[in-house]
């Protein structure tokens, strides 16, 4: 009962304190939701970023042109020998005809009939190995390279490296950018905190002497600075929510990825920016309110 | 009135001091002496007057009782705790056993008496049944239970002086600390004060009372503690103001 108490006592004196400076406590819930916006922006670009990555990733093979000459038993153990190799995950043999067979099939969805106009082309027999560990691209290459029979070696890892560069680097500014904007936020919820503090100094002082404990006078003001997460998160999980049908089918169009979106997205947003909020107004005005105290104590 | 402050039954352990100081000094970090070797012996049930020019370490002798100061050396107990081997996790449960009123009331303005008063109770993590009981019951002992919904503002300097003796009391103190109470009260209403605090003090409560009015003193004849330059130049019971010769 006495938690359940002290609980109700500090509920009741943030809530009365969060209006009691009104003013405050809206601008530093309004830099919550900028930075909680700007958060979901930054989550929702980097997610669809990441399913193209995941795509690529998942598409990224190395296709090794074999001579016309290759005899059966050096195809065999050239299979063989990349097969044993670590990140590979499987060997595909694509015979001149198999691979002619592909060509045509690839104009026949396009719509187009493959004219040769009577001459007769012959397409090279190749390996094509899928990998499960995309950085294994450069060692299957290089092996492949080395070998008297392959005549060319393609890997999809230059445009892979671009993405993931480009990914990179978008995380890093958005992530720079949700700090500084976070810092922002820190600072604000500090300021709103210490101001209600000082306000409440002689409430304080008059709380200390007739015995009540750190707790009862730090946790209200905690617990005010946590409001203003609070709000500030729902706020905006309900802005996000508001453009949310419109924003699905964007992203698929944007990253052109069906994947950008999951089904759990939401939900995973929605859990970021409440986590986010409530964590950003605690630490804020527990900085507050630790100075204040230890500074007067 | 004994069930609104528990009157202290004399037992042979009543002489034990409720407030012990010895060979307490504090220096100020500038190097300003505020105390320096004072011996003070307060029984329970005492009632004592704090007497000494401005600067002359009373307020000091106060901050180090309520545990807001800690000495520069000594040792000070009181109500059976040693201060200086507290932890600060404890000072919560010393400050419930010493009341504390101060010459400017510091009564919070924004609430009512009764609320000024249940305040304490209140941060204090006491059960509503507890606070509805005892606020009306400290009011009546003030004389103030007519006046419970008044603000601060509504009430005159006395009135404003019983609500903070009233808040002092709520968790039934050892001590009560007054710090120039009439400070800021005309002649009668300071007796009026003082008539209270004689009554709380003969329910067992020991009185402290820093002040620099000659009159009361004088009039009082109790035991006076007399601070000159941090130095305790003079303890003397059934005392006046200034030394008699």
């Amino acid at each position: 009962m006495p938690f359940v108490r002290f609980i109700g006592f500090s509920v009741v004196r943030a809530w009365q304190g969060f209006w009691r400076n009104a003013m405050m406590s809206l601008a530093a819930t309004a830099t919550v939701i900028l930075m909680l916006v700007l958060l979901s922006a930054l989550f929702l670009v980097i997610s669809g970023l990441n399913a193209g990555l995941e795509f690529i990733e998942s598409k990224v093979a190395v296709t090794a042109q074999l001579e016309d000459d290759i005899l059966v038993p050096a195809r065999e153990r050239l299979i063989e020998e990349v097969a044993a190799m670590p990140g590979v995950a499987s060997v595909e043999y694509v015979s001149p005809e198999a691979a002619w067979e592909r060509l045509e099939a690839a104009y026949e969805e396009t719509g187009q009939s493959l004219e040769t106009g009577g001459a007769d082309i012959t397409l090279f027999a190749s390996l094509e190995v899928s990998l499960a560990d995309p950085d294994a691209s450069t060692n299957v290459s290089e092996v492949l390279d080395d070998e008297p029979d392959v005549t060319r070696v393609l890997t999809k890892q230059a445009e892979y490296d671009t993405l993931l560069n480009i990914i990179n680097l978008i995380r890093t500014v958005g992530i720079i950018s949700v700090g500084l904007v976070g810092l922002t936020v820190l600072f604000m919820i500090i300021n709103t905190i210490r101001i209600a503090v000082y306000s409440r100094a002689n409430e304080i002082e008059i709380m200390r002497l007739v015995g009540a404990s750190d707790s009862f006078i730090r946790w209200p003001f905690i617990l005010e600075g946590i409001l203003c997460g609070l709000i500030g998160g729902v706020v905006t999980i309900a802005l996000v929510a508001a453009v949310w049908d419109p924003i699905q089918p964007a992203m698929v169009q944007v990253f052109q990825m069906p994947t950008a979106v999951s089904d759990q997205f939401l939900t995973t947003l929605s859990l970021l920016l409440l986590g986010v909020g409530l964590g950003v107004g605690a630490l804020g005005s527990w900085i507050s309110v630790r100075s204040y105290l230890a500074a007067t104590r | 009135m004994t069930s609104l402050l528990r009157r202290r039954a004399r037992t042979p352990d009543s002489d034990a001091p409720v407030i012990n100081m010895v060979d307490v000094g504090m220096t100020y970090p500038n190097g300003k002496v505020a105390l320096a070797d004072v011996n003070v012996r307060i029984p329970s049930g005492d009632f004592v007057f704090l007497v000494g020019p401005s600067g002359a370490g009373k307020s000091t002798f106060i901050r180090l009782l309520i545990r807001e100061q800690l000495p520069t050396h000594g040792h000070v107990t009181v109500a059976g705790r040693d201060l200086l081997r507290m932890r600060r996790g404890q000072v919560p449960a010393l400050r419930r056993r010493i009341g504390i009123v101060f010459q400017d009331f510091r009564l919070l303005p924004s609430k009512t008496v009764g609320e000024n008063v249940a305040f304490a109770l209140d941060v204090t993590g006491a059960p509503g049944s507890v606070v509805r009981r005892r606020v009306p019951q400290l009011l009546s002992l003030v004389g103030l239970q007519e006046h419970v919904h008044h603000l601060p503002t509504q009430l005159s300097g006395g009135e404003q002086q019983r609500t903070a003796i009233a808040r002092a009391l709520v968790h039934d103190p050892a001590i009560l600390i007054a710090d120039e109470p009439t400070g800021n009260l005309d002649p009668v209403t300071s007796w009026e004060i003082i008539q209270l605090l004689i009554q709380i003090n003969q329910l067992g409560t020991t009185v402290l009372m820093a002040t620099h009015n000659q009159e009361i003193v004088n009039a009082m004849r109790r035991r006076v503690l007399a601070l000159e330059a941090g130095h305790l130049v003079r303890d003397e019971a059934a005392a006046a103001y200034e030394r008699e010769y």
